[in-house]
């Protein structure tokens, strides 16, 4: 493979890691300047209008046989990844002005990237280490409550194991197949080989563990709730997303059949009841929203239940819905000094009359998170639970839909307080963030076009 | 511009009234209510162009328009008027000027979110009425919640916001099952390549298997049920009609309800007969049910907000009787009864608002001998309690009586053949008649009657645009009462072709 098609193959990677080095520069020249934020934000975009343009010439190469291969699908899932983290930067220019920041937001945006191209086990684990390691800094950076230490702690433990698991799973498949190609795992579903089977469910396990399955959650809501705003952004989206198109990945488009059916039917419902559950319990917002994307992760890997191309097109349309609108609700939050308090369903009280467009965007994302028509949110869900049904799980498909009907009561709730409720005495004054209307946008356009011309994107899936 | 395209507009206005009140600049409140206005005056005015030419003789859709939406998927952008939903939209159209015009003294909180929201659930009404694609008609039927569930949350009484998610968690509830059944239904027909299709038309070809058939209709049933509300699922009513403001209670009464029963008209007993013919019987106790246990609990009420609200599901009953009792003019009353029930229990839940602007409240021992306190309002609301009671010459006789007339022509023949109940059903179903005599009159009497006194007098009676409001309802309800031939010509066809669903292949099972 000759270097230059190695630099167009890489492109969207290339300018990330770009940016990283010129980020590190300005860390050790200790330039104090919003330099680090127009940069992360120039290199962000400049990655993701790459992968969009790979995607959209149709390039296909693999510049690394066997580990690292190109694909317009590959391309569109970095697409997604990386347009989803630039409100996640917009956002951050309030609350991180350091170029440490950006410089570990990129280099975790490099490892999504990695994973979606990933051909074999050892590109796999690279990237899902790049990626992971640098958000156990992140959680801490802001150090905005004595909470995030141990959040963060609580995170690097659980994801130490979700690693260990990932790679015992992969020496089973290594094992019984004696191959490090993820074909491996694809066949492995389909084995009556134990070893092989033990070795695929160990890698699910991880990738649940990563994307917070039920009962593998517990790291969540603490890192959600002590992370600053931006940073709880991007777990709940780009992370989020980049294990499931890993998953995606790793299944491809093939069957599932027992045992693997029970684990990726069983563990996913339970997350759909209990983080629905549970999030009604919730006073403070991200800690709410943690349980949210508990229950979104279980009706993400519900979609693997249904073979095929709907699956990719189920899994895709669902990360791209849920996660411009998850943003969009981050965007509105109000700012201030006090996190905590500004983090509390209490302060929410009233906020249409304080700010009524925040509220509304809030109320948009609560409504689409619940999937109500005529939000994205709504296609999102019918798309998984066709799948479910057109595989033949009927009872499956009726459990998960009652499932996310309970959690439509906390989504409701918060806008109860946003517009039906006054402000309590002594509510904590709320700003915005300066760019956050920029990022609203970002978010609020594509979530408008694919909720009126949902097939549009369909038919480029 | 062809009729067709009058036909999107009448659906279209509501969101470029949302805009155009974005637009308008903060704290404009008599802009948005004259936006608002001018808005919903325009789809009556068009509304009633299109309901004269709407012509009952031709079978099918009219004026319709079809547009892929989701090609992928086979969902189409389609909306008609037919003989099922015509009269709906006529209905809803009609109460959209009363509503907002009934709502300039009622509403002075969030002027514009609050006509943002009327405009919104206008929307989504029509649109559910209007649909004929299954997708489409499931994204305006869910569409309708949410500006109801603020409606209820933000304008409404005391308790308004347990009233609010008691009502948007059972509806959503009955709606999440006919998703489920929905995808079901789509996906288990044969296709012949190509995207599947959710068109109505394509849907009640389809034949499944008696088993499938009756957990599909249960599911689809449910959710109208819900809706209408039939005992007994009816708990959530009461309380959203005595939180829900005055338009919230009219939008509710008028036409929410009304998208229950015609689900049923238009989905749930079409799209699969066999079970709906298994699933007759109980419906139809259930119907009687309605009537009877709704007319009881509305006698024993100290709320008048509340024997209104009771009295609607006791209404609604005859509408579910008469939709399974096929017999055609059974079908025809519920039709007219849908359109009666929109405008009498409308017209009352408005001059209920009226007073409680006046007294500031709805307990009905603090009135009594308003007759001659307030003259002019109690003339037009006796004219609403007798058409509610059915008084002949007013649009409750025309619907209760046919449906009446229509459960007995289709009970006699099954008598004769042995089947008792249906006899008894339909006859106890008369015994709702004096009921509601009994409740209406009863509280009309404690409510104008007897000595005169009221909270906060003196009283001021009502005013140009109230008389104005209420002798425009009081006119459709004479008009329909009178003559109701012209509504009955444009469902006719509607009403045989539901019939002929509903009865399918009787006499094929019958044959050896």
């Amino acid at each position: 493979m000759s270097w230059q098609a190695v630099l167009m193959a890489m492109l969207p990677e290339h300018l990330l890691l770009g940016g990283i080095v010129a980020l590190l520069a300005l860390e050790i020249a200790s330039v104090r300047a919003r330099g680090a934020f127009t940069l992360a934000l120039f290199a962000t975009t400049a990655a993701a209008i790459a992968a969009l343009w790979l995607h959209a010439t149709g390039y296909t190469a693999a510049p690394f046989p066997d580990h690292y291969v190109v694909t317009p699908a590959a391309s569109l899932a970095k697409f997604v990844l990386l347009a989803l983290a630039v409100p996640v930067i917009l956002l951050s220019r309030d609350d991180f002005s350091d170029s440490r920041y950006f410089a570990l937001l990129l280099s975790s945006l490099y490892g999504a990237c990695l994973l979606t191209s990933s051909a074999s086990f050892q590109t796999l684990f690279l990237g899902l280490e790049i990626m992971s390691l640098p958000v156990y800094a992140l959680v801490l950076l802001g150090f905005q409550r004595p909470e995030s230490a141990e959040a963060a702690l609580k995170y690097l433990v659980l994801g130490g194991t979700a690693t260990a698991t990932f790679l015992l799973g992969a020496s089973f498949l290594y094992g019984a197949s004696g191959t490090l190609s993820i074909a491996a795992f694809a066949a492995a579903l389909g084995a009556t080989d134990p070893i092989a089977t033990t070795g695929a469910a160990l890698v699910v396990a991880a990738l649940f563990l990563k994307a917070a399955v039920v009962p593998l959650h517990a790291w969540a809501p603490d890192a959600y709730e002590t992370a600053s705003v931006p940073v709880t952004g991007y777990m709940a989206t780009v992370v989020k997303a980049a294990v499931l198109l890993t998953a995606l990945r790793l299944f491809g488009s093939a069957p599932v059949v027992q045992p693997v059916t029970a684990l990726v039917a069983i563990l996913p419902l339970a997350s759909m009841v209990w983080g629905n559950l549970a999030a009604i319990r919730q006073l403070s917002f991200r800690r709410m929203i943690a349980y949210s994307s508990i229950a979104h992760a279980g009706y993400l890997y519900f979609a693997f239940l249904g073979a095929g191309a709907g699956r990719y097109q189920a899994i895709m349309f669902y990360l791209a819905a849920y996660g411009v609108m998850t943003l969009l609700a981050f965007t509105a939050l109000p700012s201030g000094a006090d996190d905590a308090a500004h983090d509390r369903l209490q302060s929410f009280e009233g906020l249409f009359h304080r700010r009524p467009y925040a509220a509304l965007a809030i109320a948009l994302a609560m409504l689409s998170l619940a999937g109500l028509p005529p939000l994205p949110g709504f296609i999102a869900k019918f798309l998984i639970f066709r799948n479910v049904l057109a595989a033949g799980h009927t009872m499956l498909a009726v459990l998960g839909l009652v499932a996310s009907y309970l959690g439509l009561y906390f989504y409701l709730r918060v806008i109860q307080f946003m517009f039906m409720q006054g402000a309590a005495p002594g509510a904590v004054e709320d700003g915005s963030r300066r760019l956050a209307w920029v990022a609203g946008a970002v978010c609020l356009i594509p979530a408008i076009v694919i909720a009126i011309v949902p097939g549009w994107l369909l038919d480029r899936l | 511009m062809s009729d067709a395209t009058l036909l999107n507009a009448v659906l279209w206005l509501p969101i470029a009234g949302v805009l155009g009140i974005a637009l308008l600049p903060r704290g404009s409140d008599a802009g948005t209510r004259a936006l608002s206005f001018a808005v919903v005056a325009a789809q009556l005015a068009l509304t009633a162009w299109l309901f004269v030419r709407f012509d009952g003789a031709v079978p099918g859709l009219q004026f319709e328009t079809r547009i892929p939406w989701i090609h992928a998927w086979g969902v189409e952008y389609r909306i008609g008027l037919d003989g099922f939903n015509v009269l709906l939209v006529a209905l809803t159209t009609f109460l959209g000027p009363l509503v907002v015009a009934g709502t300039v003294t009622a509403v002075r909180r969030d002027v514009e979110l609050f006509h943002a929201m009327l405009l919104l659930i206008q929307f989504a009404m029509l649109g559910a009425l209007l649909a004929q694609d299954l997708f489409l008609f499931y994204v305006f039927w869910e569409a309708m919640l949410i500006p109801m569930f603020l409606i209820i949350g933000i304008w409404g009484g005391e308790r308004r916001i347990y009233a609010t998610l008691k009502f948007v968690l059972y509806t959503a509830f009955g709606s999440i099952l006919m998703l489920a059944a929905l995808i079901y239904l789509v996906y288990s027909l044969p296709r012949t390549g190509g995207p599947p299709s959710f068109a109505f038309e394509d849907l009640y070809r389809s034949t499944l298997p008696a088993g499938v058939q009756n957990w599909l209709f249960a599911a689809f049933a449910l959710s109208f049920a819900i809706k209408v509300p039939i005992v007994p699922l009816h708990t959530w009513l009461p309380d959203a009609h005595v939180e829900a403001p005055t338009a919230g209670s009219v939008i509710l009464a008028g036409v929410l309800l009304k998208m229950g029963t015609y689900g049923f008209m238009k989905l749930g007993i079409p799209l699969f007969p066999v079970a709906a013919r298994y699933f007759t019987p109980a419906i139809m106790a259930l119907a009687v049910i309605s009537i009877l246990y709704g007319a009881c609990l509305a006698l024993v009420q100290t709320d008048i907000k509340k024997i209104i609200a009771y009295s609607s599901i006791s209404h609604l009953g005859y509408v579910m009787l008469g939709l399974v009792s096929a017999s055609l003019l059974g079908i025809q009353g519920a039709i007219i009864q849908m359109v009666s029930h929109g405008l009498v229990a409308g017209g009352l839940f408005l001059m209920v608002g009226m007073v409680y602007e006046r007294c500031h409240t709805r307990e009905l021992s603090d009135y009594g001998g308003l007759a001659r306190l307030l003259p002019v309002y109690s003339v037009f609301f006796m004219i609403l309690t007798l058409a509610s009671v059915g008084l002949p010459t007013t649009s409750g006789f025309t619907g209760e009586f046919m449906v009446l007339m229509g459960a007995f022509d289709a009970a006699w023949p099954q008598f004769q053949h042995g089947h008792v109940a249906p006899l008894v059903l339909s006859a106890s179903a008369v015994l709702g008649v004096v009921l509601g005599a009994w409740y209406m009159l009863w509280f009309a009497q404690r409510f104008l009657f007897g000595a005169a006194h009221a909270p906060h007098q003196p009283l001021a009676d009502l005013g140009r645009r109230e008389r104005l409001i209420l002798a425009a309802i009081v006119v459709a309800v004479f008009a329909i009462g009178l003559y109701p031939q012209p509504l009955l010509r444009k469902t006719e066809l509607a009403a045989r072709q539901y019939q002929e669903f509903l009865l399918g292949d009787r006499t094929a099972e019958a044959r050896p």
